[in-house]
């Protein structure tokens, strides 16, 4: 058993409690212990490479460094961006010595070292790879049959990493819906950006991205687009009703994430999968669902 | 003998004047070498011009040098030029031998003290070495008159012809079963917008005839064997189903054929064939193949309708005819094998093979056929309905770090083609998306213009993505074609009914493992290296093996037919000189010392050496060896010595570098 | 050489980590900008901004919004024939920006940067409440409201943070970060 330190990420602890409570929910059902860093700081997102390189890696540095410490061979974020700042500082940590060296000399005055011998793990990627299609299909209770789920992918999941399996048009997704029982609509905005922070420095520009997203949704009859980043899930789902204002469309697209997807599928109470906090509620499809198998 | 070398200088003007002492560097090999063996050392402005040259001539027959070191350029470029020099003062050419001090020393090092005692080290070396050469005879081989052409394309069918219409057997294989290559899958061919076949199938058929000319298509060279001159080669001839002394080429079988198979090669997957069939109506030669993997006969026992209904006497129909093996011996070789198309899905965001109505060159080229699937009208998938508006699409899968680097060469002019078809033929609205427009060659930018005035739209912006997502009603059922319209900064979604991918060119699957067939390598691109790119494109670096066509590279038709006759003249030089000569700078074996470990003989990249079993040997063969000098450093018994290279010779440069025998410093005055 | 480097070699040097080609060896092709889903809010599109960079149009960089409109969504980096990592370009601009203290007016990006990173250093994780006034008041009363009726209903959820959190080894942290940059001693 492969030994998993678990990186919430802030947002997971406030806006995205849900998806921290269905992550670990349905981690535990498929027997994989996910064990949280003692003590982790923020990552940084995407606002501390606008300030300085160096010290945006160090605050990721010392996440991988207490990882390490717990003796874990895998670092899981289930937030895209922090999954991406700690994979690439990971890399450069390995390709890069007198990259490793100066931040490790910082690390230092934290009483802290990094190796950079991790592996950096999305968690989508986690049951994907170590569980298996299979192994999750054997875990469903309640198949999720009738419900037509968009799956987004996001950007950071994916880019800028050019080493792995199609990032323009990748189906693991797709497949992982369908072994819950799902539909997976084609949903060609599937890796387009949401945004991300400009949903604050340049609202208008991500309320307009997020639109596309919204209608791309529609148009495919999705019944809920699913999400693997909490930004993500943020910019599509509570900034939907300011979408609506601002370009006077009607949206009310449900949006979950899919640890909460596979939650329901394996059966498991709501309650526990953080369901009940959304802006849009999914409720009446989730009982439709329900009925359907 | 006691040797009597001339050291010669050269400054070549001020390219190693300018960084070495040239001077300093003859005066102190007259002085400090003089004890080894310098008579003469002289510094000189050009050495490779006449006169200099008659400087080493004539001090060879006034002082009776026997050894010459020309300190100057690199070997690739004067070392003929000096050899033949001393040949022509009576002294053997292998006795010359030159030092590079302007490669290795002056374009190399900028610090002229360095720079100068560099120079004197290897000179010091050259003179070390030169002591311990022999005279050597170049070994000549004969020239069989017969040529290997391999790839029935354009470039193949011109070396075929040329060389057969001169009086000299060609045998010509092709792996299809028809030759033409992709040439004879074009509509219309740029600039001038000839019909391709009709100006491909007189060549096919005049090879078709040729008396000089034996055709084997559907057959593959399996194995060569030998050296320049003297190829065996091994080629296997598929077995076709069809009897073709018998055969008459009436059609009745592949019409009578139940089986429709989609023909993935000649019709880009846009069209049909049957199992068995020709691959085109003007094919050369005109006998079908049978496809066995879609033969129903062969499938399950059942049909042959084929031989049923055929009304030669006897059947032309064998179902148990075998593959033959067949060998020729050939003097020379020609590879004009040709390219494959880029494989448009790689780029996901274009929509090939997920958006029905994004079709590939090719396919669209077949489209525009008047013999192809759609008898030359330009519809879309569902073969019926006319775009009104296209988009063509340039650098698909070229010039870009994430697929090949290189530029295609031709998809430019081709897609001008497209949109200049389009618009005659639909009167739809084209729009050309690409970086740059390569027009280089005759009459090419005059193409572009006449375009330009029959009101095609050009947006400069590669294309980013193709969506089928309408995001505007004007987008809905529509292909949306996104790009930045670099010309004036904004991105721009198109709506089109149809895109046209001008996918590139790349080489052959297996060209990898046919070049090793043939003993050439590929370049770092994947096409075959070529002897040198500016001024030998057709040669490759083993003597004997030419290349032609877009096997060298991606290039147009007239850049191909080019290539073709110009391999075709080499070989045909070679054929009039009867017998060829060789660089005696070769390995060869001791066989007393051999002791049969057989550690050299999987090195050899020449294939040059054989091991005898009964004599427990090896042996190298002196006419494929090339002097790369691998097995002679790897025999551990010292057995093999490379004449030109002897160990001898090698140790003593090594000494002289390191100034070992160098005389005393003159006592100064 | 003389002591001048040219802004394309200042904004080269301001690019440590990025592991892709130089911009020098851009064609212009425009790849990126036809692949940008925020090109439509910037005054010059992420290609343009390359080119003027390499004309040496210091000002009219650093006076555009374009690297402030940047979501760092990568699709420009992964599809670029070229091989440059655009949007690693666009997160040095904002380095150099924030350096000089060079931007264009009303922005919010560089005052939102700012706040937060403060505030990671002064707690080690994100409370957004208090990076709420670096652009609330930017949004015209019509965005005040939807923000503040956005932040009530994620309270009334139970997703917002009430109170901001602190790690527990916030001084050993801190005197990590202050052998990065130096953030004067700890009150």
């Amino acid at each position: 058993m492969k030994n998993y330190a678990y990186y919430p990420g802030c947002s997971l602890e406030s806006m995205a409690k849900s998806y921290n409570v269905s992550s670990v929910e349905v981690a535990n059902a498929l027997g994989l212990e996910l064990k949280e860093i003692k003590d982790w700081n923020c990552c940084g997102a995407t606002a501390y490479f606008p300030v300085d390189e160096l010290l945006a890696h160090t605050l990721v540095s010392r996440n991988l460094a207490l990882a390490e410490k717990q003796g874990a061979s895998d670092f899981v974020a289930p937030c895209s961006a922090c999954y991406k700042n700690a994979y690439f500082t990971n890399k450069y940590l390995r390709e890069d010595r007198d990259l490793a060296e100066h931040i490790n000399y910082a690390l230092e005055a934290a009483h802290l070292h990094v190796n950079g011998n991790l592996h950096v793990r999305h968690l989508i990627e986690v049951f994907m790879e170590d569980v298996g299609l299979e192994a999750i299909g054997k875990h469903v209770e309640r198949p999720l049959k009738g419900l037509k789920v968009a799956p987004y992918y996001g950007c950071q999941l994916l880019r800028p990493r050019k080493d792995h399996e199609d990032t323009e048009n990748p189906r693991y997704f797709e497949d992982l819906l369908s072994a819950i029982g799902a539909e997976a609509v084609p949903y060609a905005s599937k890796t387009r950006c949401c945004g991300g922070s400009l949903i604050i420095t340049n609202r208008k520009a991500a309320l307009e991205m997020v639109r596309i997203l919204l209608e791309d949704a529609v148009a495919h009859k999705a019944d809920l687009i699913a999400t693997v980043c909490p930004m993500c899930n943020v910019n599509l789902e509570v900034y939907q009703s300011q979408v609506n204002r601002e370009f006077g469309t009607d949206f009310a697209m449900p949006v979950m994430y899919f640890t909460q997807l596979m939650g329901l599928a394996f059966g498991l109470k709501r309650d526990r999968l953080g369901i009940g906090q959304e802006m849009v509620s999914g409720a009446p499809l989730l009982d439709f669902a329900a009925i359907q198998r | 003998m006691s040797e009597k070398i001339g050291v010669y200088v050269c400054h070549c003007g001020t390219n190693i004047a300018g960084t070495v002492d040239v001077k300093g560097v003859a005066e102190w090999a007259a002085d400090r070498l003089k004890h080894r063996g310098v008579v003469i050392a002289r510094d000189y402005k050009f050495m490779c011009s006449s006169l200099g040259q008659e400087l080493i001539e004539k001090d060879i027959k006034e002082l009776g040098l026997n050894r010459v070191i020309v300190a100057a350029c690199s070997p690739h470029l004067h070392e003929k030029t000096f050899r033949t020099a001393c040949a022509n003062a009576g002294l053997n050419p292998f006795m010359c031998e030159m030092v590079s001090i302007r490669e290795q020393v002056s374009w190399v090092h900028t610090d002229k003290d360095a720079a100068t005692a560099k120079a004197k080290a290897m000179i010091s070396g050259g003179v070390e070495r030169v002591r311990h050469h022999e005279p050597l005879e170049p070994l000549t081989v004969p020239i069989h008159p017969a040529t290997l052409v391999v790839g029935g394309g354009i470039a193949g069918i011109q070396s075929a012809l040329e060389i057969a219409d001169a009086g000299h057997h060609v045998y010509l294989v092709e792996r299809e079963p028809s030759i033409g290559g992709h040439m004879a899958q074009f509509d219309k061919t740029f600039p001038t917008l000839d019909c391709s076949a009709c100006i491909l199938t007189p060549k096919m058929v005049q090879v078709g005839t040729h008396p000089n000319i034996t055709l084997m298509t559907w057959s593959e060279v399996e194995k060569v064997d030998g050296y320049v001159g003297n190829f065996t080669v091994t080629v296997r001839k598929k077995a076709r189903y069809v009897n073709t002394e018998s055969c008459t080429g009436c059609g009745i079988c592949w019409e009578k054929c139940p089986k429709k198979v989609v023909d993935t090669v000649f019709e880009a997957g846009m069209g049909n064939r049957k199992a068995i069939y020709t691959p085109f109506a003007q094919a050369v030669p005109r006998y079908p193949v049978l496809d066995v993997e879609n033969c129903t006969y062969f499938k399950n026992g059942k049909c042959k309708a084929c031989q049923l209904f055929c009304p030669t006497e006897p059947n032309s129909i064998n179902l148990d005819q075998a593959d033959e093996i067949l060998t020729m011996q050939v003097g020379n070789i020609i590879l004009a094998t040709g390219y494959d198309l880029f494989d448009a899905t790689r780029i996901p965001q274009y929509g090939y093979g997920r958006l029905g109505n994004v079709f590939t060159n090719l396919e669209f080229e077949r489209m525009c056929n008047a013999a192809g699937p759609t008898e030359g009208r330009i519809v879309l998938r569902d073969m019926k309905t006319a775009p009104k508006s296209v988009a063509i699409v340039h650098c698909v899968g070229s010039r870009d770090e994430n697929y090949n680097k290189y530029c295609s060469t031709i998809c430019c002019m081709q897609s001008l083609k497209f949109a200049h078809l389009v618009m005659e033929r639909t009167g739809a609205e084209v729009y050309n998306c690409y970086i740059d427009i390569r027009a280089a060659f005759k009459d090419y930018e005059e193409f572009y213009k006449r375009v330009l005035e029959e009101g095609g739209h050009f947006i400069r912006g590669k294309v980013a993505e193709i969506s089928d997502v309408a995001r505007i009603p004007e987008e809905q059922g529509k292909l949306v074609v996104q790009v930045e319209d670099t010309l004036i900064g904004k991105q721009r979604r198109i709506p089109v009914d149809m895109v046209i991918l001008s996918a590139g060119l790349e080489p052959r699957a297996d060209a990898k493992e046919v070049g090793k067939l043939f003993g050439i390598a590929c370049g770092a691109s994947g096409w075959y290296t070529e002897k040198h790119p500016k001024l030998d494109p057709v040669a490759t670096m083993t003597e004997g093996i030419f290349i032609a066509g877009c096997v060298q590279g991606p290039k147009d038709i007239p850049a191909s037919v080019a290539q073709g006759a110009a391999a075709a003249a080499r070989v045909l030089g070679k054929i009039e000189q009867k017998e060829v000569a060789l660089e005696p700078i070769r390995a060869s074996v001791i066989e007393d010392q051999c002791s049969g470990c057989r550690i050299c003989n999987g090195l050899c990249p020449f294939n040059a050496i054989s091991f005898h079993e009964d004599r427990m040997v090896t042996e190298i063969n002196p006419a494929l060896c090339q002097g790369c000098g691998t097995c002679v450093a790897a025999c551990p018994a010292g057995a093999i010595v490379g004449t030109g290279f002897s160990n001898e010779q090698v140790m003593a440069q090594i000494e002289g570098l390191m100034l070992l025998n160098v005389g005393p410093e003159p006592v100064a005055a | 050489m003389s002591g001048e480097v040219s802004f394309r070699d200042e904004v080269a040097n301001m690019m440590y980590a990025s592991h892709g080609n130089s911009i020098s060896e851009c064609l212009q092709c425009g790849t990126c900008s036809g692949t940008c889903p925020a090109v439509e809010f910037m005054d010059y599109s992420p290609r343009m901004l390359i080119g003027m960079i390499g004309a040496g149009l210091k000002d009219e960089v650093l006076g555009s919004n374009t690297f402030w409109s940047c979501a760092s969504c990568f699709h420009c980096s992964v599809r670029c024939p070229a091989g440059i990592d655009i949007a690693g370009l666009m997160y040095a601009l904002k380095r150099y920006s924030m350096w000089k203290d060079r931007h264009q007016e009303g922005l919010i990006g560089p005052a939102f940067t700012e706040s937060f990173v403060k505030m990671i250093v002064g707690s080690g994780r994100s409370y957004e409440p208090a990076l709420a006034p670096t652009y609330l008041f930017k949004y015209g009363p019509r965005g005040l409201i939807a923000e503040a009726e956005t932040a009530t209903n994620l309270v009334l959820k139970g997703r917002m943070a009430l109170l901001p959190t602190k790690i527990k080894g916030l001084k050993a942290f801190q005197n990590m970060v202050r052998r990065i940059i130096p953030i004067g001693e700890p009150s």
